[in-house]
């Protein structure tokens, strides 16, 4: 959704490990979880010198030594044996990680191995090796474990290895699917065309690639092995000469501590295996989010929609059509902003328009200008990150600005209903499309008569062109076109004065999309609808629009009704766009793109928003922003060309 | 008619997966180090002629499969054997009537011993899965409504602390603090109640069920609170959550009737496949509350070397996790529209 | 017909619940709770291994004989015997008011049949042992039986005390391996009411019992799984005695105002062993024998060495807390007469144990610290295994390694399955040390047995021991007839056994069990052992007034 690719993007880092490392540090959990395992691992590797005394001795230990209470002497008090539980705790460490780390190493390894020749090589060795893994998956692998460290020797590296050899199954899944995702990729494709050997694609190619996220799987399945080598050790299974802290609960367990009551010799050990698997949870959620960006932002999160803080300069909208048809929308001075991490992104700044009954406005502009953002501004749909800034909008004599969400939710739909760009997704796939226009129905007009309603959903499909009997069939069952229509009828189910279109055609093939277009103004016509169609597709426009706003950087290039717009353009912006456009009676013009992309919203040029790439700019353009001018009735200007002469 | 052949491919490749178990179960207890049949003998320090005889009771003295009297490789034994005398038939009619053999320990047939116990650990899962289905899930779907606030934040923690608990840890722990404010330490029921009112009874089980279940449902809420919230932060992120908010629903309707029934997609799915786990975490709960399972027996089982229980059991175990895997599957392809078509 | 079927349903169901609504109004039976953690492995005395099932029986069955708490024997279903003058022919005259809890009476026939029985059945892999001298056993009228003996033996009173005698009208119909005597009708003091294994074992006094009628009316054994949880339980009176507890657990007991701990010898005699392979060459079993064992422990100046080097009291008080006693042989206090109360034990040591390993040539060649073989082919390193189940050992481990370091031994220590650790022991002779433990008879005769050389093959025998002297002693025993004499022979052996350093014995473990104070009363402590279950003390204990 346009929404979304409006929201800030990190800035392109210098190096890929410097960009990882800057977007990780920001994630407070990760960084507390790698501090949380740094601090473990310092105990561990240096529990020789930290360790206040030697497990492993005996010396002047006493029976009345057993299960003292923590002193100044024992900080965690003494175990079964007498021995302090602080020095049994920093040496179990080394012991729990070791195993962890060593069994995750052969899992990762096995799991990646599997994976990369699975994804890589694909067809049979992929059918067989993805069947095997999914066997090995609903085997349950505790029950297995125990079984086969019962069978054997319970030595360290008995235990290492069978927690290993059946740990690999969920990196194998994994690291399959990230290898078929980079195997397409261009680069690699390349270096087999040049005749590279398969393993050498691999190395080079694949495996940096796998990498990361094999390093995340790697941080999990550490922690899953520390899990299980805690819980044999706990049940009796461990090996008894290498005291971990699944030892050292075991010990405690079995030999009184719970009915001494002495708790620190049960806390101490359990303590340790919660404080690293927690500290490589935060730290695998941390790395994961580094690599695979999640917003955790969704449309029901409250937004902070109505912050009146700017009193806005006072920008005119010329209100030229049709002055017989009464007047439906007033946009005035609408500013939005995004806010994120204390940046502020001005997304949309001081447009105005006017709507009348019966009109069509077209609202023009490449992606990124703002154009869905004001449209969802109009009806307070915007993400979490949004405010508008100032501005009013004024609908059948009210502000929507100020009104409480309820009474906003009543407009939704029966007053101004929107019809989303790319219905593939703006259909829920679980529900059929009539109970979804049913849904409409019901909530904005919950008298409707039962019997009525299942004949107006077929009436409002009828409408569109879809057969009565596709009513109750899932949105998965229609095509792209049907989405799209069965979209409209939806967004016509409550008779709204307004609807707003946002690029309903663009994901369509060029015969459905002129047969929507058509549609709608048929719709219109038949009635009396207004309609804000967006569009970066100016031959739209031309061919069914009253007015025209054209949008850049946020703000309006120009706004006209649509013969201004196509004869006599003023703004620069809008001249660069016609000629992108073919014109069939003009055929000897060339085509032409205008080179650069529309500026980044969190780093707006001082001036002028096109100045950077128009042609026509000189040196106040990049200083100054110029301001609307009114250059007739029915027609608004923001460029400073048009103060010359 | 896709339908049913989806249904019948996921059939068939459950069938596959449970023969595959059988054999797996058959030559793990017989390749790997330690003779069956010296577990058999429970004492160790028997003599010979006494390990002979008890080789004989428990079938251990017929070749394990034609051609190979042990699994040593190395060693071929006669092929020239009727294959209905090995072990690995006997195993396999044993087990098409229902028998899993006779317990070392117990004297008594593995299949009753696992059926009696089996509800027991059925009562537990189930209470415990089902709380801490519900109470994942409710704080699931609130901390992703309320996201990135201060409730999202206390329980994504939360979720995540209880994730990493040990079972037995938390068990021990509860078990520690229950002990002294008036718990029962363990066991199913108080014995010798068994001719007191039904009402006293059940109330007896209940209050012997609290701690159990408590750590139980503590263990696993955590997951299913991170998987609840992250699917239906999903959801909530999808265009036609949109597409519900400018139809003018509310927040509250359109958390009802269009995210959770697809935020819950994956959580059948999920709670399925934590059905292996959750073995897993009966093992360690039963064997912290003595609570007669088929944990418990798996624990016992180990501790006392009973191959046939621990055989048993193993083969209990992954045939139900597979048989629930498979219902979760047709039970998602049932919820989700969009699989039947496939 | 149908209806009056009907009837006596409804009225049967009215009966139930009235009595469970009166039930608890009306005057309560007195149950006594004893809470153990573990629970009979069968209740089919031809197959059963476990402490915990014996107990049982103890309670439901009879036998000829009774073991009592200070190690003698005592008649029980016979009123009297009568032996031949060669020793072979055992005449017991069996009482007339014995009936089994179905009203059966118990006559001659059962005990024939239950003799025979355990005599012949093949599935039965320990009775062979108790019938091995058994040549012919009959029923010569209703009240006698006549059991002649292959060759005179000196413990007839020990081979039948485990022999129960079981009721053949029942018996005679089962298949006697598979049979799960759940109903267990005995004759025994207390009667079977409810069985479920690892819950519970509830038993109810035997009215009419010919011996003393129980005190209590009912008593149940729940299991609990773990020691912890048995301490709580009695803590919170959820049980009234606990057959065992962590030895950890005794202090915080003793502090308890309610409870009464109570330590001592156990009823069968228990000991645990440090395992020295020492088998020679020549006595390697020839189909089984790897006999890996390091040869410096087939010399006696390195195991004297070791003994002096090993701190019994220190192993005592870490891993027993104190509760156990430093042992001399196989043969454990426990065992009444037979214990050889003379021996003076090796003194710790750690000089003296050096001095030994000096003057016997075993120095440290190479200054790595590990003393080496005098003609310097190999490092005093020994493989040290003990049994995973054991939760003990682990710990005796570390502290061996610690002690014998001290002389410039060094150990290499690792658990292992206890099947495995079978393989390895014996007849296989695979191994160096191991740490193990025995739990035995009320006579001596298998535990010597275990060090004779004819056991070497057998693989009864673990540490390969071979003495001739030894062995003739041996022999001389089991057939004297006389007690004292018989005794003097047996202590001459553990004399020299001693002497030989064929085991390392750290400690025979005590009994630790506790009572509550505030709800029975009149438990048996004054004997040599302690057993708060034993049948002598379920008998007489009775409710606090």
């Amino acid at each position: 959704m346009a929404v979304q690719e409006l929201e800030l993007k990190p800035s392109v880092p210098s190096s890929p490990l410097l960009g990882f490392w800057n977007v990780f540090r920001k994630n407070r959990m990760a960084v507390l979880g790698l501090f949380m395992l740094l601090i473990i691992i310092v105990l561990a590797v240096f529990a020789d010198i930290l360790a206040p005394y030697d497990p492993r001795s005996y010396e002047d230990i006493q029976s009345s030594d057993v299960y003292q209470p923590p002193s100044a002497e024992h900080w965690f008090g003494t175990d079964d044996a007498g021995k302090d539980v602080l020095s049994g705790f920093m040496y179990g460490a080394r012991i729990s990680l070791i195993v962890g780390f060593f069994a995750a190493f052969i899992s990762i390894f096995i799991g990646g191995v599997i994976g990369i020749v699975a994804g890589f090589f694909g067809g049979k060795i992929e059918t067989f090796l993805m069947r095997f893994t999914d066997l090995m998956l609903v085997i349950p692998d505790l029950p297995l474990i125990v079984v086969i460290v019962a069978l054997t020797k319970p030595s360290l590296l008995n235990i290492i290895f069978v927690i290993g050899l059946l740990g690999w199954t969920t990196t194998a899944r994994v690291v399959r699917s990230q290898t078929l995702a980079v195997k397409s990729r261009k680069f690699v494709l390349r270096a087999k065309a040049l005749g590279a050997g398969n393993w050498h694609i691999i190395w080079h190619h694949i495996l940096p690639l796998v990498m990361p996220i094999l390093v995340v799987n790697a941080v999990l399945v550490i922690s899953l092995a520390i899990l299980n080598e805690s819980t044999l050790s706990f049940i009796g299974l461990g090996d008894p000469t290498a005291i971990s802290w699944g030892q050292m609960l075991n010990f405690a367990f079995g030999r009184g501590a719970m009915s001494v009551g002495a708790w620190w010799a049960l806390v101490a050990p359990g303590f340790g295996i919660v404080w690293v698997v927690l500290a490589l949870t935060l730290l695998g959620n941390g790395l994961e989010q580094a690599l695979n960006p999640r917003l955790e932002s969704h449309h029901l999160m409250p937004g902070r929609q109505t912050v009146q803080k700017e009193a806005g300069e006072f920008s005119p909208a010329p209100d030229f059509y049709r002055r017989d048809a009464p007047l439906l929308l007033d946009v005035q001075n609408l500013s939005v902003h995004y806010v994120n991490n204390g940046n502020v992104a001005k997304a949309v700044q001081n447009v105005s328009f006017k709507l009348h009954e019966g009109e069509l406005l077209g609202l023009v502009g490449e992606s990124g200008c703002g154009k869905t953002t004001l449209m969802m501004a109009l009806l307070r749909l915007l993400p979490s990150a949004g405010e508008i800034a100032s501005g009013h909008v004024y609908f059948a004599g009210r502000d929507l600005m100020a009104l409480s969400e309820e009474e906003m939710a009543d407009v939704r739909w029966s007053g101004i209903s929107i019809i989303f760009q790319g219905a593939m997704n703006a259909l829920n796939p679980v529900r059929t499309v009539g109970d979804q226009i049913k849904e409409a129905i019901l909530k904005h007009i919950p008298e409707f008569p039962p019997r009525a309603l299942e004949d107006r959903v077929v009436e409002l499909l009828d409408l569109v062109g879809i057969a009565a009997e596709h009513k109750d069939h899932f949105p998965h069952q229609y095509s792209g076109g049907m989405r799209q229509r069965a979209m409209i009828a939806m967004a016509l189910s409550c008779n709204p004065q307004i609807v707003i279109a946002d690029e309903p055609t663009t994901a369509l093939d060029v015969m459905i999309q002129a047969q929507i277009l058509e549609l709608l103004d048929e719709l219109r016509k038949k009635l009396g609808l207004a309609i804000i169609f967006v569009t970066h597709d100016l031959g739209v426009v031309a061919e069914m629009c009253d007015t025209v706003l054209v949008m850049y950087g946020g703000v309006t290039a120009e706004y006209a009704d649509v013969d201004t717009i196509y004869n006599a353009p003023r703004h620069p912006y809008t001249q660069e766009l016609l000629k992108a456009f073919p014109d069939l009676s003009k055929l000897e013009r060339r085509l032409s793109s205008i080179p650069g992309y529309p500026p980044k919203l969190d780093a707006l040029p001082p001036g002028c928003r096109f100045a950077p790439r128009c042609p026509l700019a000189f040196e106040r353009c990049t200083r100054e922003m110029p301001a609307l001018h009114v250059l007739a009735k029915n027609h608004v200007v923001s460029c400073h060309l048009v103060e010359q002469p | 008619m896709s339908r049913y052949r989806l249904l019948l491919k996921k059939i068939g490749w459950s069938v596959f997966t449970i023969l595959f178990v059988l054999i797996l179960n058959f030559f793990l207890f017989r390749v790997l180090p330690g003779d069956p049949a010296r577990a058999g003998v429970k004492d160790p320090r028997l003599k010979k002629e006494a390990v002979e005889a008890i080789r004989v009771r428990f079938g251990l003295d017929k070749p394990v499969i034609n051609c190979f009297d042990s699994l040593n490789p190395i060693k071929i034994g006669n092929c020239a054997i009727n294959p209905f005398d090995t072990q690995f038939f006997i195993y396999l009619r044993n087990l098409a009537q229902g028998e899993l053999g006779i317990s070392f320990h117990t004297n008594r047939p593995v299949a009753e011993i696992l059926v009696e116990r089996l509800w027991n650990t059925i009562l537990l899962i189930g209470a415990g899965q089902i709380l801490s289905i519900l109470v994942g899930i409710a704080l699931g779907v609130i901390a992703a409504w309320k996201a990135r606030t201060a409730i999202d934040y206390g329980a994504l923690i939360t979720g995540l602390v209880t994730w990493s608990l040990p079972t037995f840890w938390l068990g021990i722990i509860l078990l520690f603090w229950g002990s002294s404010h008036g718990f029962p330490v363990g066991g199913k029921a108080t014995i010798g109640t068994s001719s007191f009112p039904f009402l006293y009874q059940v109330g007896d089980v209940v209050r012997h069920m609290i701690l159990p279940t408590l750590t139980y449902t503590i263990v696993y809420m955590g997951e299913y609170l991170l998987i609840m919230r992250s699917s239906l932060l999903d959801v909530l992120a999808e265009d036609y959550i949109l597409t519900a908010k400018a139809k003018g629903l509310s927040a509250f309707q359109i958390l009802k009737d269009h995210a959770l029934k697809n935020a819950m997609l994956p959580i059948v799915t999920i709670i399925a496949i934590n059905l292996g786990f959750t073995v897993a975490g009966a093992i360690q709960i039963e064997a912290v509350f003595s609570w007669p399972g088929l944990g418990g027996a798996i624990y016992e089982a180990v501790v006392r070397r009973d191959y046939p229980v621990l055989q048993g059991a193993f083969l209990l175990i992954a045939v139900s996790v597979i048989i629930a895997n498979l219902i979760a599957d047709l039970t998602y392809s049932y919820l989700d529209p969009r699989v039947q078509a496939e | 017909m149908k209806i009056r079927y009907t009837l006596v349903v409804l009225l049967t169901i009215g009966a139930l619940l009235l009595s469970a609504c009166g039930g608890l109004g009306q005057a309560q039976p007195v149950v006594l709770r004893i809470g153990w953690p573990g629970s009979p492995d069968t209740l089919n005395p031809g197959v059963a291994v476990l402490a915990e099932s014996y107990t049982i029986f103890e309670l439901v069955y009879d036998t000829m004989y009774d073991l009592q708490l200070d190690g003698s024997f005592k008649l029980n279903l016979a009123e009297s015997v009568s032996v031949s003058d060669d020793h072979l022919v055992y005449t017991y005259k069996i009482r007339d008011d014995v009936k089994f809890h179905d009203g059966q009476p118990l006559t001659a026939e059962d005990v024939v049949f239950s003799y025979l029985l355990y005599q012949n059945t093949e599935g039965y892999p320990w009775m062979g042992d108790y019938t091995y001298y058994f040549e012919k056993i009959e029923a010569t009228d209703n009240n006698e039986v006549v059991i002649t003996l292959s060759e005179p033996i000196p413990n007839i009173d020990a081979q039948l005390v485990f022999l129960y005698v079981l009721p053949k009208h029942i018996w005679e119909n089962e298949d006697p391996v598979e049979f799960e005597n759940l109903a267990m009708i005995g004759s025994g003091p207390f009667k079977m009411v409810e069985y479920k294994q690892n819950e519970f074992v509830h038993l109810a006094k035997n009215e009419d019992y010919f011996g003393t009628v129980p005190k209590v009316d009912e008593v149940i054994f729940q299991t609990f799984e773990n020691q912890d949880a048995l301490v709580q339980a009695i803590k919170t009176g959820q049980v009234d005695m606990i057959t065992e507890m962590p030895n950890t657990a005794v202090t915080s007991l003793r502090e308890d105002p309610n409870i009464e701990v109570v330590t001592g010898a156990p009823f069968s005699p228990s000991v645990t062993d440090i395992i020295f392979n020492q088998v020679s060459p020549e006595n390697c079993p020839p189909e089984d024998g790897v006999c890996s064992g390091h040869p410096a422990l087939r010399d006696r100046n390195v195991r004297l060495a070791l003994a002096h080097a090993t701190d019994k009291q220190k192993i005592i008080d870490v891993v027993l807390l104190g509760l156990g006693t430093p042992g001399t042989t196989l043969l454990p206090d426990g065992l009444g007469i037979w214990y050889n109360t003379e021996i003076k034990d090796y003194e710790y040591d750690v000089a003296k144990a050096n001095q030994i390993l000096d003057d016997a040539g075993y120095l440290d060649a190479d200054g790595d610290g590990t003393r080496d073989m005098p003609d310097g082919s190999r490092p005093l390193i020994f493989r040290l295994n003990w049994p995973s189940d054991s939760i003990d050992a682990p710990r005796m481990a570390e502290l061996l390694s610690e002690m014998w370091g001290q002389v410039g031994v060094k150990l290499e220590a690792q658990a292992m399955d206890p099947d495995a650790l079978t393989s390895v022991c014996c007849p296989a002779f695979d191994f160096d040390v191991i740490i193990w433990g025995w739990a035995s008879d009320p006579d001596p005769n298998l535990l010597l047995s275990v060090m004779t050389t004819d056991e070497i093959p057998t693989g009864s025998s673990e540490t390969g021991y071979s003495n001739p002297r030894y062995d003739e002693l041996f022999r001389q025993q089991a057939s004297e007839l006389d007690l004292e004499k018989r005794r003097q022979i047996v202590w001459e052996m553990q004399r020299i056994v001693h002497e030989d350093v064929v085991y390392i014995i750290p400690f025979y473990p005590q009994n630790v069990q506790a009572y509550r104070k505030d709800r029975f009363t009149g438990w048996i402590l004054d004997q040599p052992k302690v057993e708060l279950s034993d049948v002598t003390s379920l008998v007489v204990v009775e409710p606090v007034r």
